[in-house]
């Protein structure tokens, strides 16, 4: 196990390059992507810039026309199913079962990833207990709210300790305070050596948790970096990240 | 083009969503060929029917239907079943237009006045209980008016006034049940309903099994009409037959009918579309203790058993499918005997497999909706759909385990054919069924389960075909029942 953590932390947490994909027309061209291990990436975009398909095909869920994925050092193409087992994907609309409680969804999560019994409910009660759903455990989803639905999630893509989450607008239908507690998880992530990736359209997310923010547009990388190298990049040396932003987009 | 928002604008687009949400169009594009070519081969065999029916007419020596007390009352019996099925179709269609599919307190909200928005929706309901029924009786007319009885063409304007009356009962019935229950509570009354109208059914269908025949003669003489046609409770049944009149008074009741309950029903109707676009399941508890599987299979197939055990309305379904299971227990009881004896049981329960394990496959495969979790998990691609066969194989084996152990303490011989055809069909329906999930109620208020019509036609082949089979394996003399007085 200690063999596999140094090695973890030795490799970048994702290495994308010459990523392509097209249906009909293309999706995303030529996509090259760094992120080191404990680092917050924000991938920002209008929509049909082609972030949701990057994280599908960073998940193994869509293969690339081009271009080769390795997640850790795991090729995501070659060895799918070593590189998910590191791996947690949440997508935009949550992928819940409404006849299952939050605590069942969990043990069928902690089973597909192989989590041993006694670890996994001890980390499925700590992750119902943090995000507030212990009450419910065992009721079903088909009630909750959208907040309720997201949290319940994100605790199912906690549970078997990702060393790498892809989150696809995880922020979406989250009230202020439930937007809070998963932000302060979120950063306890990475604090912890976790490699976070996540997409939005709320810039203020982006420009409080990420480390580096890439800009996507048509498909294509269009800048990345800290704040102020975007703002560098956009040549608004005190523009905010929305005028940087809009500036490149529509540049485009 | 009609005119927006008028009103038969607004009955064309709701006709346009209830059939592009009809099972028939829910997966295919193209329907209008296999619509058509069942239609026709339903007419061919009405065709036969009625040729049986003129031939019938003609040794009585009645030039008319109507002369006969015994086809009024065959009429009015077949009315009153119509009215009882369409009745629990027009609950559960009504809960669908008012609450589940999402849109009606959206049209309230526009400036259309409810009125409108109320009458387009009762006369969606009302078409699309009587177009099934339509179908069916309406070959038959077809098949009447080609022989020269056109009395048989009544059968239209009929079902259609039964659907008007149906449909408005219905819905002044949900209305009021809204106001009180939660619509899934109201939608389990309507799955209830259809259930205990297919077991009375079946029930009064085996009667002459239980009860002496002079007493069947006995129930049936009280229910002829008199010397007078019957009066009023006959009404329904001399305008099927065709009596102009009769016909006439018929639909105008209907029509009153329906035209009564929306006028009164306008303002509670708007009222009970907010109360339960408001309402929202509560999350109903589950005991569970979190029993955490090391095993991603074991995991997964814990998950699909309580998904199958949870699929709304799986009670009533399994008791339809079931009902296989009644000649079953007469068989082995000996309450019942037939030629080849116990082995007549074994096909019985071999088609009864292959219908159950069809059914809970579909469950499954119409029923996941979020396929994606599993294949983002380190797991093989093929591991959720065998662990989604497993489930059904289990989950029928489960309901199927008493007779299993009856046959096993009656006739043990039979059991290693029996256990090769339920093996077989299990292995075929599932493998089908997966590709090609049977139409099933809703998932979900909201959702459309996914499924066609052609895996429920190949699946009900595919049982019949192994229960044959085995049959001609059991059986001392399987085919004797083709002779003459075999």
């Amino acid at each position: 196990m200690d063999g596999v953590n140094s090695r973890v932390i030795a490799e970048p947490a994702l290495m994308v390059r010459g990523l392509s994909k097209s249906f009909g027309r293309k999706v995303v061209e030529n996509l090259d992507l760094t992120i080191r291990p404990g680092e917050f990436y924000a991938l920002l975009g209008p929509n049909g810039a082609g972030k949701t398909t990057t994280l599908r095909m960073v998940a193994g869920l869509t293969r690339p026309d081009a271009g080769s994925i390795s997640v850790y050092g795991r090729d995501v193409l070659a060895n799918p199913l070593g590189a998910k087992q590191i791996m947690a994907w949440v997508p935009d609309e949550p992928l819940l079962y409404d006849k299952l409680s939050p605590l069942e969804y969990l043990e069928f999560i902690a089973g597909l990833w192989r989590v041993e019994p006694k670890t996994a409910r001890a980390r499925a009660d700590e992750l119902l207990e943090t995000l507030g759903l212990w009450p419910h455990r065992h009721e079903r989803c088909e009630g909750f709210s959208r907040g309720m639905k997201q949290k319940t999630v994100l605790a199912g893509a906690l549970i078997h300790k990702p060393q790498f989450l892809l989150l696809d607008e995880p922020l979406t239908g989250l009230d202020a305070a439930a937007s809070r507690l998963v932000k302060e998880l979120l950063r306890a992530e990475t604090a912890k050596g976790a490699a976070i990736i996540l997409t939005t359209h709320i810039l203020e997310v982006a420009e409080r948790l990420a480390t580096r923010i890439g800009i996507l547009s048509g498909g294509t990388l269009l800048a990345e970096g800290n704040l102020a190298a975007l703002q560098a990049q956009a040549g608004l040396e005190h523009g905010t990240l929305e005028d940087v932003f809009l500036h490149l987009t529509t540049a485009q | 083009m009609l005119a927006a928002p008028g009103f038969p604008w607004l009955l064309r687009h709701e006709l346009r969503v209830l059939w592009r949400n009809s099972i028939l169009v829910r997966t295919h594009r193209h329907v209008v060929v296999p619509v058509l070519v069942v239609a026709l081969l339903f007419q061919g065999v009405a065709l036969l029917l009625a040729h049986q029916i003129v031939l019938f007419l003609a040794r009585q020596q009645v030039a008319h239907a109507i002369a006969l007390p015994t086809a009024l009352l065959a009429a009015n019996i077949n009315l009153a079943f119509l009215f009882i099925l369409m009745f629990s179709r027009a609950i559960t269609a009504s809960i669908d237009v008012i609450y589940g599919r999402g849109d009606a307190d959206f049209l309230l909200a526009s400036p259309i006045p409810p009125g409108r928005v109320l009458a387009v929706r009762m006369l969606g309901v009302a078409c699309s209980i009587a177009a099934p029924w339509l179908l069916l009786g309406g070959v038959l007319g077809n098949g009447l008016a080609a022989y020269g009885q056109y009395w048989g063409l009544s059968v239209y304007p009929m079902f259609f006034a039964e659907a008007l009356l149906v449909a408005a009962l219905a819905f002044a019935f949900v209305v009021a049940l809204l106001r009180v229950v939660s619509p899934q509570a109201a939608r389990r009354a309507g799955h209830s309903l259809a259930l205990a109208t297919g077991i009375g059914i079946f029930i009064l269908g085996q009667a002459p099994r239980f009860v002496p025949q002079p007493v069947v003669a006995r129930f049936w003489a009280s229910l002829l009409p008199g010397p007078h046609g019957g009066g009023v409770a006959f009404l329904f049944a001399r305008g099927l037959l065709g009596q102009p009149a009769a016909l006439a008074a018929s639909l105008a009741f209907a029509l009153a009918g329906f035209c009564a309950v929306w006028i009164f029903l306008a303002r509670p109707f708007a009222d009970g579309v907010i109360t339960a676009a408001a309402s929202r399941p509560r999350g109903r508890a589950t005991a569970q203790a979190g029993r955490f599987r090391a095993s991603p299979f074991a995991a997964a197939l814990a998950k699909d058993l309580r998904l199958i055990a949870r699929f709304p309305g799986i009670f009533t379904q399994i008791v339809y499918r079931s009902l296989t299971l009644v000649p079953v227990a007469f068989i082995l009881t000996g309450k019942f005997h037939m030629a080849g004896g116990m082995s007549a049981a074994v096909p019985l329960i071999v088609f009864l497999a292959g219908q159950l394990g069809l059914f809970f496959i579909s469950v499954l495969a119409g029923g996941e909706t979020i396929p994606e979790l599993a294949a983002s998990a380190p797991v093989p691609q093929t591991m959720p759909r065998q662990a989604a066969m497993a489930a059904s194989v289990y989950a029928t084996l489960f309901i199927l385990a008493l007779p299993l152990l009856a046959m096993l303490a009656r006739a043990p011989r039979l059991v290693p054919a029996l256990a090769a055809g339920i093996t077989g069909v299990l292995l075929s329906n599932v493998l089908l069924g997966q590709r090609m999930p049977i139409p099933l109620v809703r998932a979900g208020f909201g959702k459309t389960s996914t499924g066609t019509a052609a895996g429920l036609i190949l699946g009900v082949a595919v049982s019949t075909i192994w229960s044959f089979f085995i049959w001609l394996v059991v059986a001392p003399h399987p085919l004797l029942w083709l002779r003459p007085g075999g």
